[in-house]
């Protein structure tokens, strides 16, 4: 076991060293030089300039620099934002709080709705009620995520039920605790919707047939001779069977959730990563870009670690390998 | 192909429904000139935000007319955008109505057009801010929601083929080498990685160059996911008992991957094809949505819906605003039944 | 002998084809039967159609099962005679053990009386010590051991709570030879030490001959010959049996032509009319094309072929 995981985490270094060579090559494909870019910025103090030469070698030639770039990220050192004037670790602390909670939210909602649902579908398969879930799956998975959350604003601007756009409400100031963090997730709740109701379909879609799958497996069989009660061939034999490949594809889901949330919490106004990635693209504000990237491949990164770990605590033959 | 078409009508009802709207929607864009009562970028200053036009057939005084019309419709409120309907001002439909000149699919002039009325207005999807008729900014804005996700897919599918060919059957060292390039595509965020490499040229481009740009980041995003599938089922394939058979014969490699891996992937890949162009029209929206793809005043699907996003008011008031993304919902429904359909029918063990 | 399990008249099929048709045998106790043919004659799922797992597509179409001299055909609750008083066995145990639980956890959870934790372990201990395997095993999942011991342990499962009867599905096919030996072995055994009968599937005529008391010969859903294993194995009487034993390589001489039986095996979607083995047989007359034979009983076994019914007739 201690061993699986060290090795997976031996196999993301030459992941992570690719993933940083690609975002810093993004960056120097931009056209012009991104030093006289600098220093052409009138509202950029030619300290500021002459502090970011010394730690990124702005001068340096290309390879040299990504070794700047590369020490600097080491201690957290991304950059200084051009359109906020601070850093951009500062800026991103801030924002990732906001993704991560939005994406674990919705995450938590999408598997604890799809799985019994892909239970229920996989025990119903070829009823009508299983065809008309599976119709609306198609919906929930066809649906753009940025069309459901105009539509969702649209029936709450009819009906003012929710709170819309930021994460706090103005009376914010002086609350307690609790109410702070029922107002955090009353605005958390719009674009968190959004997320969950375009993931179900997928996720239900997947379960459905791994379960359909686990129960017409011949380890079933065996549990059907065996004269155990329905109930637990269910909810022992092929849930567990079924979850298993969940685990596998939770990386995969979590891609699918942070880029999803990157464009909700544009369209709903949750001030994410993906907003602040957009306003680094508006503005040309090319290391902010860099390092939204660099943390969105890296958050990608730590939700498939997480996976391979989890997969390794429910299947033997993972772990006893 | 006609035997395809006829066993998904067979088997699979709702997939060859979803075949056919997407053959209508693609040649509905294609006569775009021809079906849309105006120009993409005509504005009707005086209507603004003017809601869809209802055609009728009775009248107020419920005269029954065969031939429908529409009333004349004028802005009271322009701070509200709310609208009179004048009752006794009657304008008829006509098909094939005569208009204002304009070029046809860039190749003729014509001036009569599918419907329309010789006096008073038709927004049969209502207008946008600019007063433009958004049914015809719809058809235009097709052809370039439509056929990017077809581009798309075919650029990214040759890449994904050749790496994923070369990775799957060479195997060894290059296999290892490519896998993990494809592994750090696709350890970034799609989105993420979308805006990036948009950030890496300057905002304001061409039109077209701007729509070269989007195929471009589109395929550099979707080629590793292909290749990875493509990679995956060469190597399943090589395994197989024909192709060792076909080894054993001593054919040459060229032919082995000609022959016999290419034909026998290509169901698969068909329908990998068809479940990917979502992904597309998708990401080519979510560009323009955020203004950072086609540039006003040409339509796409995407910006027609960006004046709406972050707008309460314009949203509350004017909700066919929204139309074009329920058209974007519809093709990729569309393309999902279309693939999943033709996943069911191109397995030869479903024969 | 009691009689511990009769099936009469039995067809297993739906509307649109008959699979098995009128099966009918009987087993006494602490009696080996083994069912032989080729794959797909229909011989899994008799198995099946006994223990009332069918396929969801297939049903029973008519004809009564007997399990201990009583009426189950309309029994519904099932899981008290699953297990219990039946128990089978599979022919790739490694895909039909769970491979995410440990054997002891699998063969525990059969347990069917008992409601002790430490009294069910070591019942379990003590039959995986009956079975050839040490304690260890009770702690480890499917993939850590190897066929033979995979299905040492799935017999285990089956037989904890000393069923009457045993359905073994082709256990040892997918076992090399001297494995296989060992669970033959073990399976002649158990008939001794737990009075229990068994039903013996396999393809293998002479592995068919050594294990067991009684033979039935399949082909394509019907019984073509039953009776005295040794009996049929050295005198087949049936011209399918026939062919089929005079196959096996122990009966060549050597530098002698492989032998095999002309024709295929027809799919149930198209049966030739009449006896099915009609097309492949070389003592074909006329009515075989017409009529699908009846069972002949001769001395020591039973016969479905016109050619002994002729006998019979005159």
């Amino acid at each position: 076991m201690k061993k699986y995981i060290l090795k997976r985490l031996f196999q993301l270094i030459p992941l992570l060293i690719g993933m940083t060579f690609i975002s810093f090559i993004i960056i120097q494909l931009s056209p012009g030089d991104y030093f006289t870019q600098l220093k052409m910025n009138p509202e950029i103090s030619s300290e500021t300039i002459e502090k970011m030469r010394k730690i990124f070698g702005l001068d340096k030639p290309i390879i040299v620099q990504y070794f700047y770039w590369l020490k600097n990220i080491f201690t957290f050192n991304l950059g200084e934002s051009f359109s906020y004037h601070v850093p951009v670790s500062y800026l991103i602390k801030i924002r990732l709080k906001n993704t991560v909670s939005l994406s674990i939210f919705s995450l938590f909602l999408t598997w604890i709705i799809a799985i019994p649902l892909g239970i229920y579908g996989g025990v119903k398969e070829g009823r009508w009620i299983e065809k008309f879930l599976s119709f609306i799956a198609y919906i929930g998975i066809s649906i753009p995520s940025f069309f459901l959350a105009m539509l969702i604003i649209f029936f709450i601007s009819k009906t003012a039920i929710l709170p819309l756009g930021g994460t706090t409400s103005i009376f914010y100031e002086g609350a307690s605790y609790l109410e702070k963090f029922i107002d955090y997730l009353k605005h958390l709740l719009v674009p968190g919707i959004v997320l969950t109701l375009t993931g179900i379909g997928s996720l239900y879609r997947l379960m459905k047939n791994n379960f359909l799958e686990a129960l017409n497996s011949p380890y079933v069989f065996t549990t059907y001779a065996k004269g155990i009660p329905t109930y637990k061939i269910y909810f022992k034999h092929a849930l567990r069977n079924a979850i298993n490949p969940m685990i596998t594809i939770f990386g995969y889901e979590l891609s699918g959730i942070l880029s999803g949330a990157g464009l909700v919490e544009i369209i709903t106004g949750w001030p994410g990563m993906g907003r602040l990635i957009l306003e680094g693209v508006l503005s040309q504000d090319l290391y902010l870009v860099m390092a939204s990237l660099l943390i969105g491949g890296i958050l990608l990164i730590l939700g498939n670690l997480f996976s391979d770990v989890l997969l390794a605590l429910t299947d033997p033959r993972v772990r006893l390998k | 192909m006609k035997i395809v078409l006829k066993r998904l009508k067979k088997r699979n009802k709702i997939s060859y429904i979803s075949f056919c709207i997407i053959i209508f929607l693609y040649s509905v864009a294609f006569f775009a000139d021809f079906i849309a009562p105006y120009p993409y970028n005509k504005q009707f200053r005086e209507y603004p935000l003017c809601p869809p036009t209802r055609i009728h057939f009775f009248d107020h005084n419920k005269n029954f007319h065969l031939r429908p019309f529409v009333y004349e419709i004028k802005l009271v409120n322009p701070a509200l955008n709310q609208y009179e309907v004048i009752k006794n001002k009657i304008y008829p439909v006509y098909f094939f109505v005569k208009g204002e000149k304009r070029k046809i699919l860039g190749i003729f002039t014509s001036e009569r057009y599918l419907f329309g009325t010789k006096q008073g207005k038709i927004f049969l999807f209502g207008t946008d801010i600019h007063g433009r008729d958004i049914f015809s900014r719809i058809l235009y804005g097709a052809r370039i929601s439509l056929s990017i996700g077809v581009i798309g897919v075919s650029i990214s599918f040759v890449l994904g083929f050749l790496i994923g060919g070369i990775s799957g059957y060479f195997g060894g060292k290059i296999d290892n080498l490519l896998m993990r390039l494809v592994e750090i595509f696709m350890m970034f965020p799609s989105f993420y990685l979308m805006l990036a490499l948009r950030a890496v040229f300057p905002l304001n481009l061409s039109s077209f160059q701007i729509y070269i740009l989007i195929v471009v980041i589109l395929s550099l995003i979707g080629w590793a996911g292909l290749a990875r599938i493509i990679r995956g089922m060469v190597l399943s394939i090589k395994e197989e008992e024909y192709v060792l058979a076909a080894k054993a014969l001593g054919l040459s490699t060229f032919k082995i991957i000609f022959r016999h891996i290419i034909p026998n992937t290509s169901s698969y890949t068909i329908t990998a094809i068809t479940l990917s162009i979502p992904g597309y029209i998708l990401g080519e929206s979510a560009l323009s949505l955020l203004g950072l793809g086609i540039q006003e005043p040409y339509p796409s699907w995407g910006n027609m819906l960006s004046v709406s996003v972050g707008n309460l008011r314009i949203l509350s008031t004017a909700p066919w605003m929204l139309i074009p993304g329920f058209f974007i919902f519809l093709t990729i429904i569309c393309f999902n039944f279309l693939g999943d359909g033709l996943r069911d029918v191109l397995d030869p063990k479903n024969w | 002998m009691r009689e511990i399990l009769k099936l009469e008249n039995v067809w297993v099929g739906n509307q649109e084809v008959k699979i098995l048709r009128d099966i009918n045998f009987e087993v006494k106790e602490r009696e080996i039967l083994s069912i032989v043919g080729e794959s797909g004659c229909g011989k899994s799922l008799t198995l099946r159609t006994i223990i009332k797992l069918l396929p969801k597509n297939l049903k029973l179409l008519e004809g009564k099962i007997y399990f201990e001299e009583k009426d189950i055909t309309e029994f519904q609750d099932m899981e008290k005679i699953r297990g219990k008083k039946i128990g089978m066995i599979f022919q790739e145990p490694s895909s039909y053990l769970n491979p995410l639980f440990t054997i002891g956890n699998q063969i525990e959870e059969a347990i069917k009386n008992g409601k002790d934790r430490k009294n069910k372990k070591d019942r379990v201990f003590k039959i995986l010590e009956e079975m050839g395997l040490s304690k260890n095993v009770y702690y480890q999942y499917p993939h850590q051991l190897s066929g033979g011991m995979q299905q040492r342990a799935m017999i285990a499962m089956a037989i904890i709570n000393n069923p009457y009867l045993l359905l073994a599905d082709e256990p040892t096919t997918a076992l090399d030879i001297t494995t296989a030996f060992g669970i033959v072995n073990l399976l002649k055994n158990l008939v001794n030490i737990h009075n229990m009968s068994i039903i013996f599937v396999t393809h293998d005529i002479s592995l068919a001959s050594f294990i067991s008391d009684k033979i039935i010969v399949m082909y394509a859903g019907i019984i073509v010959e039953k009776g005295n294993a040794e009996l049929i194995y050295n005198n087949p009487f049936h011209p399918y049996t026939k062919k089929l034993i005079n196959c096996l390589p122990e009966k060549y001489q050597k530098g002698e032509r492989i032998k095999v039986i002309d024709g295929e095996v027809p799919t149930y979607k198209n049966l030739p009319k009449g006896c099915p083995f009609n097309p492949r047989c070389e003592y074909k007359i006329e009515i075989c094309e017409k009529k699908l034979p009846e069972e002949i009983a001769l001395e020591n076994r039973d016969v479905r072929c016109f050619k002994y019914g002729k006998i019979m007739e005159s």
